[in-house]
């Protein structure tokens, strides 16, 4: 789940994430290319890895066709990370996601680097999905996903993640269950 | 005095036909490309809702449509649409304007 740009002067909120990893972030996008917030990610494990840090997201390209929409965005954070009962120190998070939707077709490509002295993970999924139906603009939208995860570091590091995906009006709602029986739920609203 | 009565009748004419003009509700159609999602598309509502020449406003995802229904009186410039759909992250392709009622076009197929 991401959406690190959106329309101008819109703000989203995402929150959620799997007993093995939660992400926060909240983003103000100025224009309609560019968004600015704050991200804190948790790695629950043994090394119990934090980061959090100021964000500033840029929607490098973004392809408008007819019947679909392709986006290739980046992100980078500068901020604190720190292993569990150590002290914090300077660390950054690059990210980087491509996309391809139609109405009824959805992919995507997501990555995150995280790297201070201490700390060092990749969060990298690929998801593949499809509507059931063809949601018109005030209906309820739902989607059946498959999302592939990998979190280095973790000894469990590769998840199979089926979700089901379901949005209306500005409000976003993402859950699922891997095969390893680990929940997954998302949240995104826009305002 | 018959010059003058048909004069000031054709001038009266003209301006109650000008001012007819002006008062007339016009629907604008847009066609919109990238619209494939209605998470994504909300910035459109966002951003027309509060426009002073906007009085409704339908987002067809099917026929990819933005159509909307100027205030009596009131205009909203092809270019205004433009950059407003910009904002949103999309992509006007055709403006047209029609004297159709907003409700006639929103429910044709």
């Amino acid at each position: 789940m991401a959406h690190p740009v959106a329309f101008q002067s819109a703000w989203q909120w995402m929150l959620g994430g799997t007993p093995s990893m939660q992400n926060m972030e909240l983003h103000y996008s100025y224009c309609n290319r560019a968004a600015v917030g704050i991200h804190a990610m948790h790695f629950e494990d043994d090394l119990d890895d934090t980061f959090f840090g100021v964000q500033h997201n840029w929607l490098l390209k973004r392809w408008n066709l007819s019947d679909a929409q392709a986006n290739i965005y980046l992100g980078a954070a500068a901020g604190a990370a720190r292993r569990e009962n150590q002290s914090w120190s300077p660390a950054a998070l690059t990210y980087v996601r491509a996309d391809y939707e139609t109405r009824e077709i959805f992919t995507a490509f997501d990555s995150k680097w995280i790297a201070s002295e201490d700390v060092s993970r990749a969060v990298t999924s690929v998801s593949l999905g499809f509507a059931p139906y063809k949601a018109e603009f005030e209906q309820l939208n739902s989607w059946l996903i498959l999302q592939l995860e990998h979190i280095s570091g973790m000894d469990d590091d590769f998840a199979v993640i089926p979700k089901l995906r379901f949005f209306k009006a500005n409000y976003f709602f993402e859950i699922g269950y891997s095969l390893d029986g680990d929940p997954l739920v998302n949240v995104m609203i826009h305002f | 005095m018959k010059k003058i009565i048909t004069s000031t009748l054709a001038t009266g004419l003209m301006l109650t036909m000008a001012h007819a003009a002006t008062e007339r509700v016009m629907t604008v159609k847009t066609t919109v490309h990238g619209m494939v999602c209605s998470f994504c598309a909300q910035g459109i509502l966002a951003h027309f809702k509060n426009h002073a020449s906007v009085s409704k406003i339908d987002v067809d995802l099917g026929r990819k449509l933005v159509i909307l229904e100027e205030k009596k009186g009131a205009s909203i410039s092809d270019q205004e649409i433009t950059e407003t759909i910009k904002k949103a992250g999309l992509e006007a392709k055709k403006i047209e304007r029609t004297t159709e009622a907003f409700e006639t076009v929103k429910a044709a197929q």
